[in-house]
């Protein structure tokens, strides 16, 4: 029995400061008080110095840890799966900047609130000296001291009319050591486990048939249904137009600016199904559908440029129409352009 | 060594002042302020552990109410899964109503408590202390029920895994270009951030629930308390580690409500497409936030005998905040309309609709809730010390609040560019009984939660008794306070 543990509970802060400087006189060193309290007493009133403090690194680490989270959902993923936007660039930089912002500042909360934990040995898994009366607006001062110097703190205590004294062989506090590890290794294990399991599945690591309705879904075309006869009152327009019933005339030549145009606004509308170059190569939307034709040009042959504007304004069993999306003169820009698919 | 003071006693037994006069406004000082007001903490303790104990039939009573409300709200949720989104009064045009206005809504309320803990906790502002819990537990589950409402709207709840962040894996939908995605990252992180910084400031509490219960409580609280003792050095780290996530998580809580205003002003969309909408929505959301925290302070201090921690100087306290943010509100409201208004373009002019349209009605309800109830009331202490006043008044605020968020999503989606698209939209009977019903669901998991964790910071109202005292100063007496660094 070389040391003990003394735990001594006072009222007031003015009378801890005294006995903290009377075992100090003692020769006991700072490292060997813990002061304990219910309300936040800054060291100085105690005549102590501050803890140490180390939250820099954990806070920096973990907006570190942030931002290559960001990097890696902004830059590295969207070149894994190429996916183009229109003729957006992959990594469009507003997106980005919010991506980034939001991660860093997730990261730096949960590095600063680790760093809590790992300052403080949180969770604390062995018995540690403690009165419960300290949430009771006491302050307890826990002091260890060889046997002889303890009995003069027991001394200093009494004097200062300490409420309780608890004394007990130090041997009996063991440090936490190798369970304190333990414990946080499990927990990084485990958190790292369920983390992994949705990555493994997201980025094909793990291969799993997602469910997928889309083919299934009943769509209604455009050319279903009663078509409404135009308005009474609604004024004709110039130009090359569809008239219900009727074939839509006035083809637009085939020049350069034309098949440019209807290389743009093919890109627009009809890639996503399609493919650039009407095989479906690189069409996200057309894996979904087999019935599309791998070969745009040859299937376009056997119309003509009537029947295709029609498919094009109006829809073709599954395909929508694209009225909506294409005046007359930009429909028939990518007629055009489909035609130049089979030469 | 110093010499020692003559105090011997514990902070809450201060002798009082020989003059009978002082002794008279000391007094009085301790009924008007909670920090002068000192008590022996283990008398306090049990003040709040016993609201936690000690359950009423009444509370069960109340409970169940809201329980069925609750399960209302699931079984017409089910149906709506089952009927698909048809059956509610959403159509091509305004393909996002009340549940997207609930969205913006209960992320809304869950504003103001992280604000109240956070920045006022850096501001120094003393009357955080009691209310600070009871806040930030607003935000907990205001998000949390927020975060329910992407999933009822999608209506295909079984494709919900299209939502989740990872931009390209499925080649298709959810791409990071989306202002939904940037919205959701948002909500995380201030979910995940509000947690934290709640628990943080949990763990002393914790520590004097385990000391002060026994059985399944104590167990759960020792736990939860991870053998915090209140040493120094704990404390220090404490505050530290408060002072950090405060300042991170305010740019977060501003980022979260401007994400969610992108998800409308993204879109070229008469009535959203503007550049205030972000800041406009921020400060929405802490007037109905704050609006919403003061009719929670109301009905726990009814409900679990509060009154000795919520105050009247805390009401006064939130009234002038309220009252404040009623005025920058009504400053955003006017500079988004103006600008519209005098650009007279047509597009512009058709969400002027709402001046003499059928939206009329809620539109000026509107503004008599959120302008006028409030500036005719608020600036008279009167008003703000006296409960029932405050309650009617917050509940004005949360109509109007309400309400405005439907003008702006159904409102302007009824109006939208191509005429021919122009609808009048009405509220089918799921919507009204998932509004109310997941309102109901807040109640019941708020009433739950004060069952187990304490509404009050204790610690923070010690630390503001311990650190307070009163100063003579000529023939008057007034309340001092210090900090030690």
């Amino acid at each position: 029995m070389a040391e003990l543990m003394l735990l001594g509970l006072f009222d007031n802060v003015e009378t801890t400061a005294d006995v903290l400087d009377e075992v100090r006189v003692l020769g006991v060193k700072d490292e060997q008080i813990t002061v304990m309290s219910n309300v936040p007493y800054a060291a100085k009133i105690f005549g102590r110095k501050p803890a140490r403090l180390w939250f820099l690194p954990f806070t920096l680490g973990g907006a570190g840890v942030g931002a290559l989270l960001a990097f890696f959902i902004t830059f590295v993923t969207p070149q894994l799966y190429r996916l183009h936007v229109g003729f957006q660039e992959l990594t469009p930089v507003p997106p980005t900047a919010i991506v980034f912002f939001e991660l860093i500042s997730l990261c730096t909360m949960l590095g600063a609130f680790i760093g809590f934990l790992l300052q403080n040995r949180f969770p604390i898994l062995t018995r540690r000296m403690y009165d419960e009366r300290i949430t009771e607006g006491y302050i307890g001062v826990e002091v260890r001291a060889p046997l002889g110097v303890a009995e003069q703190v027991v001394k200093v205590f009494e004097a200062h009319h300490a409420r309780v004294i608890q004394r007990e062989d130090a041997a009996n506090f063991k440090p936490q050591g190798i369970r304190h590890l333990l414990f946080w290794g499990a927990v990084a294990t485990g958190g790292a486990v369920v983390l992994a399991i949705p990555l493994l599945l997201t980025y094909d690591v793990v291969d799993i048939p997602w469910i997928n309705t889309m083919a299934d879904t009943v769509a209604v075309g455009a050319q279903e249904g009663p078509r409404l006869a135009a308005p009474a009152e609604s004024v004709p327009i110039q130009g090359p137009v569809l008239i219900a019933g009727e074939p839509a005339t006035k083809p637009l030549p085939a020049t350069a600016t034309s098949l440019e145009r209807g290389k743009a606004l093919f890109a627009i509308n009809c890639a996503m199904c399609h493919g650039m170059a009407g095989d479906r190569q690189g069409a996200e939307v057309g894996k979904y559908f087999p019935e599309i034709p791998a070969s745009l040009g040859e299937r376009a042959a056997a119309l003509s440029d009537q029947e295709l504007f029609l498919v094009i304004t109006k829809g073709k069993n599954r395909m929508p129409g694209l009225a909506e999306n294409l005046d007359p003169g930009e429909t028939w820009d990518v007629v055009n352009y489909v035609r130049s698919l089979s030469q | 060594m110093l010499e020692s003071k003559a105090v011997t006693g514990p902070y809450w037994e201060q002798p009082d002042p020989e003059d009978e006069r002082l002794a008279y406004q000391l007094e009085h000082g301790r009924e008007e302020h909670l920090l002068l007001d000192a008590r022996p903490p283990a008398e306090l303790n049990q003040v709040v552990l016993n609201t936690m104990q000690q359950t009423g039939p009444r509370f069960w009573v109340i409970i169940a109410g809201l329980g069925a409300m609750t399960l209302a709200f699931l079984i017409a949720w089910f149906i709506q899964i089952i009927s698909g989104l048809g059956i509610t009064g959403l159509n091509r045009s305004v393909m996002w109503g009340p549940y997207i206005a609930n969205l913006i809504y209960f992320i809304g309320i869950g504003h103001a408590g992280t604000f109240i803990s956070a920045a006022l906790r850096l501001m120094r502002m003393d009357f955080r202390r009691p209310i600070a819990r009871a806040a930030e537990t607003i935000t907990l589950f205001g998000l949390a029920i927020a975060g329910l409402f992407p999933i009822i709207h999608v209506g295909s709840v079984w494709k919900l895994f299209y939502m989740i962040p990872i931009p390209n894996q499925r080649e298709l939908w959810p791409n990071f270009r989306s202002a939904l995605f940037w919205d959701m990252t948002a909500i995380t992180t201030y979910l995940i951030g509000s947690t934290l910084f709640m628990f943080v400031a949990l763990i002393p509490d914790f520590a004097m629930a385990r000391d002060h219960t026994t059985g399944w409580r104590r167990k759960l609280y020792g736990a939860l308390a991870l053998g915090w003792r209140g040493a120094e050095d704990e404390w220090h780290r404490l505050e530290v580690v408060s002072n950090i996530l405060s300042f991170v998580i305010i740019p977060v809580m501003f980022s979260v409500h401007t994400g969610v205003s992108w998800n409308l002003s993204m879109a070229i969309q008469p009535g959203w497409h503007s550049a205030i909408f972000g800041p406009f929505f921020v400060v929405g959301a802490l007037y109905s936030g704050v609006a919403a925290v003061i009719i929670v302070m109301i009905i726990i201090r009814k409900t679990l005998r509060f009154g000795y921690f919520l105050r009247e100087e805390h009401f006064n306290a939130m009234g002038i905040f309220l009252l404040l943010l009623t005025l920058a509100w009504i400053y955003f409201y006017f500079a988004e309309w103006i600008t519209n208004w005098y650009g007279n373009l047509p597009m512009e002019k058709a969400i002027q609709q709402m001046l003499t349209g059928p939206l009329a009605p809620l539109f000026y309800l509107m503004l008599f809730c959120n302008i006028v109830v409030p500036l005719a009331t608020l600036w008279s202490r009167r008003v703000r010390t006296s409960l029932p006043a405050m309650l009617v008044i917050g509940i004005f605020v949360q109509i109007g609040m309400y309400v405005e968020r439907v003008l702006i999503v159904a409102g302007s989606l009824s109006r939208n560019e191509l005429p021919f698209n122009w609808v009048n939209y009405t509220p089918h009977w799921p919507e009204v009984t998932v509004t109310i019903g997941t309102l109901a669901f807040l109640g019941l998991l708020y009433a739950l939660f004060t069952r187990v964790v304490p509404i009050i910071p204790v610690w923070e109202v010690y630390e503001g008794q311990a650190m307070q005292q009163v100063r003579r100063i000529g023939r008057a007496i007034a309340p001092t306070r210090t900090e030690v660094h």
